[in-house]
């Protein structure tokens, strides 16, 4: 599970994250939206221990980031909106490379492998150089290679950039699947139709400040919208907007 | 049972793997190509190797004091190279800590902060270091061969140089680090700039001549010689790892074993120690500076210019802001209503605006400007180059009475041109060359806009080139001032530096286009490619041929009585035919292939 206690982050005068409490229970699927520069990559950096809160602090499945990071990461899965790989090597090295470092066996590798090779079609790319992937080849590569070791926590920055509507689809089950299975996801994005369709809970960030939460069923009532999603997060963020404009008045 | 591989073989398996099938990559090279950079290295290290060797015997062959000359000289040389190692290690170990992709993809596995340290710190090492090798191996292999050394003295400097390079490779992580905590990007900047100025400064300013009589020369000449080479003292001072380094070669060359063995545990001592140091207590330092950068925390905001500062900023931004409603939306706009704010007053852009370049034209340049401006390093670099000339141009003055015989005057005014040429091949390939790859995956931005590809490179050789002239024009002004040289000498000079100037501006931008690296954002990891590796060969050959053809040509002679007008005239012809060969053919390669470049 994920739990976010009063997080802040200030970049010099700028609270880019503003006390943030949160916790996503083991299994659930939990999207986070916002508009941009609203603190969402910033919670997440603190989240998967790139960059310290400045106050408050991050769990994951118990383990403090900063205090015990090796025990969080252990459990942890994190794919970045560009991902890091490694250009001259192929996507099976650049799995077995990832397995090993979570200390994985190659039996155990080579089994989760012959899960993820087929599911995310990467078969035919599985000999070649990472150098010659298409984006979103390589996208399929950073995910399958994150949910090789079965982590306990998967955090996805911007799954869908770069995907077809196939392998969307595929990224899709695989996350809704995983997690049915007890892992918990924390996607963020701005495709309002990708909360709607995949997540237990929705959380809105806003200017640092988590503004909303709730299924998107809890987010129409709570902004007087039905319809898609996209309505009630268009309302939710024009209120706090105008709030913020009024306080700063 | 857990893998028995640790992470950190694992990140130097991986990386040695990326490394080794990226040499492979050659074979996919035309071998022309390949086959000239090979030769060229091999003809470097060859050349040096006798220059070396050459200068090394005539050095020692100086009566009574040959040997202590050699010595002074070995200690000076790994002194300045221990600080450019320094330096060197800062800046990369700098961008590689902080400014790296993978170094953050590492930070989100289980892989303990002191491997990711660790690692970086040997790769950063191994970056800035592999120069150094590269020009010292000829020069310790010609010093071996003129001391007649045993087989053993080769093996064991290598031993001593490798040992030796951990100590700067830490030094310079550390500096990093501790800027890193407490400067943000462009404050570290400025602090490298400023310790690059203060360097030359001090090079300035310890350096200075000093003028002799002739019969103190003749008279006194060890008193003369202790009285100059007092100025070289700081290199023996034995707090140096560079004096543990040249006292080991020197000591083990002359057979004193015992002695040499002294430096070497010395040198290995600290590299060891200090190596323990980093791996117990700079992995959590590093953690939190790596955070602390992506935090864009800053010393400078606790000092009152800054913040007076960055209020003149905030309030141009509010005034921007006020052109909105309070409900964030933008005031409806009359048509052709001025908005100051959003069009701030730009120096640059009435500059350009009086040039009366085309808009397209002035775009692309007034972009180009700001983006080096902006990169504290390109304009950092360019300074320190060009800065150096200059402390040794300014410095030709003292030189002036000695440089009597047309022979000297010739011989230094031909090195001149040549150093001028070989700075500006240096600051074409390093931030030239990757101007067409940098565009990366904006290219489209100016690709598709009615000036098109071809117009762009045309706009980046005027602009690069242009901006070249200023500074070796001056340089070739100056130079020539002070050596007293007549204005038809000075104009010859300012033809042939203009000439060189527009050919390695042309070789830069023709080769870049021709070998882009679209998909790699840091200019130096472009610029180490096969392309920018074969940019500086061909700037270097160039340079060679066209300094060498001017000088057997001078119409001055080498000697007071022989001009010859025919000869001068066809060096000119090579010169020229050479300008054209080495850089329209490149420039023209690389404006079809822009034309031709699918966005």
């Amino acid at each position: 599970m994920i739990e976010l206690i009063d997080v802040v982050k200030h970049f010099g005068d700028v609270r880019a994250v503003d006390g943030i409490r949160l916790t996503v229970p083991r299994g659930e699927f939990f999207c986070v939206l916002g508009p941009n520069a609203a603190g969402k990559t910033t919670t997440i950096k603190m989240l998967v221990g790139l960059i310290r809160p400045t106050s408050g602090s991050a769990r994951i499945a118990g383990f403090d980031v900063q205090s015990e990071p090796l025990e969080a990461r252990r459990r942890l899965a994190y794919v970045p909106d560009f991902p890091f790989l490694y250009e001259k090597l192929t996507p099976w090295e650049f799995l077995r490379f990832t397995g090993q470092l979570f200390l994985m066996e190659d039996e155990a590798i080579g089994r989760a492998a012959s899960d993820l090779v087929p599911r995310f079609q990467l078969e035919e790319w599985l000999h070649k150089p990472i150098e010659a992937l298409s984006h979103g080849t390589r996208q399929r590569v950073a995910i399958a290679s994150a949910l090789l070791h079965d982590p306990e926590v998967f955090v996805i920055d911007e799954p869908m950039v770069g995907l077809d509507p196939h392998h969307a689809r595929v990224v899709k089950d695989t996350l809704r699947e995983r997690a049915q299975r007890g892992m918990t996801v924390f996607l963020s994005t701005h495709q309002t139709s990708v909360a709607d369709e995949m997540a237990d809970r929705v959380g809105i960030i806003h200017r640092g400040r988590l503004v909303a939460v709730g299924t998107p069923a809890d987010l129409h009532r709570s902004a007087g919208t039905d319809g898609a999603l996209e309505c009630a997060f268009l309302a939710i963020t024009e209120d706090a907007f105008s709030e913020g404009s009024r306080s700063a008045q | 049972m857990k893998p028995s591989r640790t992470p950190l073989s694992l990140l130097l398996w991986v990386n040695s793997l990326s490394t080794w099938r990226r040499f492979l990559a050659l074979r996919h090279q035309s071998r022309l190509l390949v086959g000239v950079i090979g030769i060229f290295l091999t003809g470097y290290l060859l050349l040096s190797y006798f220059m070396f060797h050459l200068g090394l015997r005539f050095i020692g062959r100086f009566p009574g004091l040959g040997s202590l000359l050699v010595e002074r000289l070995i200690y000076l040389l790994f002194a300045f190279l221990f600080l450019l190692l320094l330096l060197s290690n800062l800046v990369i170990a700098y961008t590689n800590l902080f400014r790296n992709r993978e170094t953050a993809f590492l930070l989100t596995l289980p892989v303990p902060i002191e491997t990711v340290f660790i690692w970086k710190l040997i790769e950063s090492t191994l970056l800035a270091s592999w120069a150094f090798l590269f020009l010292i191996a000829p020069l310790l292999a010609a010093y071996g061969y003129v001391n007649h050394v045993e087989w053993h003295f080769y093996p064991a400097t290598l031993a001593l140089v490798g040992v030796f390079l951990v100590i700067p490779g830490v030094v310079g992580a550390a500096a990093a680090i501790v800027l890193a905590r407490h400067l943000d990007r462009k404050a570290f900047q400025i602090a490298v700039v400023t310790v690059l100025l203060s360097f030359i400064a001090l090079i300035a300013w310890r350096f200075q001549p000093e003028p002799i009589a002739n019969e103190q020369l003749e008279a006194r000449v060890q008193a003369v010689i202790d009285r100059l080479l007092v100025n070289t003292s700081f290199a023996q001072s034995p707090a140096l790892p560079s004096y543990w380094l040249s006292a080991g070669v020197q000591n083990w060359a002359e057979g004193a074993l015992h002695a040499a063995g002294f430096f070497a545990l010395v040198l290995a001592s600290y590299s060891l120690f200090l190596t323990r140091m980093a791996t117990l207590f700079l992995g959590n330092p590093f953690g939190e500076a790596a955070s602390n950068v992506q935090s864009r925390n800053s010393l400078f905001a606790e000092w009152a210019w800054f913040r007076r500062l960055e209020s003149r900023r905030s309030a141009l931004a509010a005034e921007l802001r006020s052109t909105f409603r309070a409900d964030g939306r933008p005031q409806p706009v009359d048509r052709g209503k001025y908005h100051p704010a959003w069009h701030p007053s730009d120096p640059l852009d009435r500059l350009l605006r009086r040039l009366r370049l085309a808009p397209d034209a002035r775009a692309v340049v007034a972009k180009d400007i700001r983006l080096f401006w902006r990169d504290t390093t390109q304009w950092g670099q360019t300074v320190l180059l060009f800065g150096l000339l200059t402390v040794y141009v300014i410095n030709l003055r003292h030189f002036t009475r000695q440089l009597d015989s047309q022979f000297w005057v010739s011989l230094v005014s031909f090195l001149n041109l040549g150093a001028c040429a070989l700075n500006v091949a240096t600051i074409t390939t390093r931030f030239v060359f990757p101007q067409f790859s940098l565009e990366g995956r904006r290219v489209w931005v100016v690709g598709l806009a009615p000036l098109g590809l071809a117009r762009t490179v045309w706009i980046k050789f005027w602009l690069a080139s242009i901006a070249a002239l200023l500074l070796t024009l001056s340089l070739t002004a100056l130079s020539g001032h002070l050596l007293h040289l007549e204005w038809p000498r000075i104009l010859f000079f300012a033809a042939a530096t203009t000439i060189m100037t527009f050919t390695l501006n042309a070789i830069a931008v023709g080769l870049g286009v021709l070998y882009p690296n679209f998909r790699e954002t840091n200019p130096s990891k472009i610029v180490s490619g096969f392309g920018g590796t074969f940019c500086l060969v061909l700037s270097l050959l160039y340079i060679l041929a066209s300094v060498v053809t001017l000088a057997l040509g001078s119409p001055w002679g080498w000697r007071e009585v022989d001009p010859q007008p025919g000869r001068a005239a066809f060096a000119w012809t090579v010169f020229i035919l050479f300008s054209v060969l080495a850089g329209a053919i490149p420039f023209r390669l690389g404006l079809r292939r822009a034309a031709e470049t699918e966005l």
